[in-house]
């Protein structure tokens, strides 16, 4: 799996999936995962949907979305500015996971910087219910040489 | 008259038998509908849904009339005797699609606050935050064991046929026991100590336990009462000062999800079936928002809070302004959980949608 990966893209979500796969006792531990996440990039040019499944212990699959309407019903979103992504990547990066300032919830919990958002509020539990095994994933960056769009 | 009772006599007697090479064998035989039962663990391994099939998915509407704790799809001799403790005996009054499956991920969610969280990271806290880190652990300890409480107290009623229900609720009884314990250790484990109680928590704790029956108990613990400690785990996990009250929170945080998916699929469940007992969950609803409205604004509950947010108490206002954005966000949640559940609350909310924590604070 490519340790060097634009974010957003396919490949980076890829490169990570491919880090929980390598990691799976560590993801037994934490319990299965089953849930859809849509990741939503405001960039410069617009913006970009990717949509990230999590069958039990690993990632089904992953796709870039033309819009949210193609994701699969059962979802929740988690939304920011590529200059948000980019500071939690790069804070997991230099701390080999997210301090306590850059962790999911540190940055969805007020709504700002960072979003969760979802069709029904259910969808949105499941990234509390699930909420380790997918901050585990996003450390996962920690091992992956990550290049942003300028 | 036998040196025995009947019973032991009776006993005896079948031991005379077998000894004599005549065995009776007739249960290798009792239940042919449930034998060559075949299954097929997933890549998670085997969850109940892949052993309830078939045959053993045949959940009855009305629980079985033997009243016995025979298991679900066996068959039971006619002289088994009836425990005559269960109550709850309708498939809607306590059925929850997800039950199983949330079992199943509960057991396998489990963790332990002896060995999982990060003790030794602990560190010397200003006193302000310490005091308000442990009056928050405080508050935390009184209240989380009410979803010990409640599930035990109809656990024990609910119709034996409904196992995957009583497995799920057990499943919440140790995760209470472990909410209990991990904020009293947090408390007691850094210098400080247990602080205030809170006349307000008591308020919705009996509103809770008193509840008439389980489906508005659910109701009132799960969605409402479970969804806004659902919020303060998050923020606890936000305004925690170090490694150690982060893992807390967001372990906890994860286990009451699991509590609240089951009651909103449960309440939902419930409402299809009988949804001319709206009123009657309305009406607890309105108790337990009275109670969750005063438990708010208790010093208590609130200052602890406002000083993490505001970073020392010299920034309480500060932090107060910060908050102002939870209660609403607590408040959202719940109306949104009920409308997934089938209720439109909104209407009838008895409490405002935002509180003016701004204003309190200037």
């Amino acid at each position: 799996m490519a340790n060097k990966a634009t974010f957003p893209s396919t490949e980076w979500f890829q490169s990570l999936a491919g880090r929980m796969h390598e990691n799976e006792a560590t993801y037994r531990a934490l319990g299965p995962v089953d849930c859809v996440m849509v990741v939503k990039v405001d960039v410069p040019t617009g913006t970009e949907l990717y949509e990230i499944v999590f069958e039990v212990f690993r990632v089904k699959s992953v796709r870039q979305l033309a819009r949210l309407d193609d994701a699969a019903p059962t979802h929740f979103v988690l939304e920011a500015s590529l200059a948000t992504w980019r500071e939690m990547i790069e804070n997991i990066r230099e701390h080999g996971s997210a301090d306590l300032e850059h962790t999911l919830n540190y940055l969805t919990f007020p709504d700002d910087p960072m979003l969760v958002d979802g069709p029904d509020q259910l969808e949105i539990d499941a990234f509390y219910r699930y909420n380790q095994s997918l901050q585990r994933f996003f450390d996962g960056a920690a091992a992956v040489e990550t290049s942003f769009p300028r | 008259m036998g040196r025995y009772t009947p019973a032991v006599e009776t006993g005896l007697d079948h031991m005379r038998e077998m000894a004599r090479g005549n065995f009776g064998l007739q249960w290798m035989d009792s239940n042919p509908d449930g034998w060559g039962h075949e299954v097929t663990p997933g890549p998670a391994g085997l969850r109940l849904r892949d052993i309830e099939t078939g045959h053993y998915a045949k959940i009855p509407e009305h629980g079985s009339h033997h009243g016995s704790m025979a298991p679900r799809g066996c068959y039971v001799p006619e002289e088994t005797r009836s425990l005559e403790m269960y109550t709850l005996n309708e498939m809607s009054e306590v059925w929850s699609e997800n039950a199983a499956l949330l079992y199943d991920e509960a057991v396998v969610r489990q963790w332990n606050s002896v060995t999982d969280v990060p003790w030794d990271k602990l560190e010397k806290l200003p006193d302000d935050i310490e005091k308000s880190v442990c009056q928050m652990c405080t508050g935390l300890t009184e209240v989380e064991f009410v979803a010990g409480d409640m599930p035990a107290k109809w656990m024990c009623r609910i119709n034996h046929d409904f196992h995957e229900v009583k497995l799920f609720l057990a499943t919440q009884i140790m995760d209470e026991a472990r909410h209990l314990d991990v904020f009293r250790k947090r408390a007691l484990a850094n210098g400080g100590g247990l602080l205030m109680a809170s006349p307000g928590q008591e308020e919705l704790l009996a509103a809770i336990l008193e509840a008439p029956d389980y489906a508005t108990a659910s109701a009132l613990m799960h969605i409402f009462g479970e969804g806004f400690v659902l919020t303060l785990f998050r923020q606890g996990e936000f305004l925690a000062p170090t490694e150690v009250e982060k893992t807390i929170f967001r372990l906890c945080m994860q286990d009451e999800a699991r509590h609240v998916a089951y009651g909103v699929k449960h309440l939902e469940y419930f409402l299809e079936r009988h949804p001319d007992r709206a009123e009657e969950i309305h009406s607890i609803l309105d108790l337990g928002e009275q109670a969750i409205f005063t438990l708010t604004l208790e010093p208590q509950t609130v200052e602890p809070r406002a000083i993490l947010a505001g970073g020392g108490l010299a920034n309480i206002e500060l932090g107060m302004q910060r908050m102002a954005f939870i209660y609403a966000k607590q408040v959202r949640e719940y109306l949104r959980r009920l409308k997934v559940a089938g209720l439109d609350r909104e209407p009838r909310l008895t409490i405002p949608q935002e509180i003016p924590f701004e204003e309190i604070a200037a």
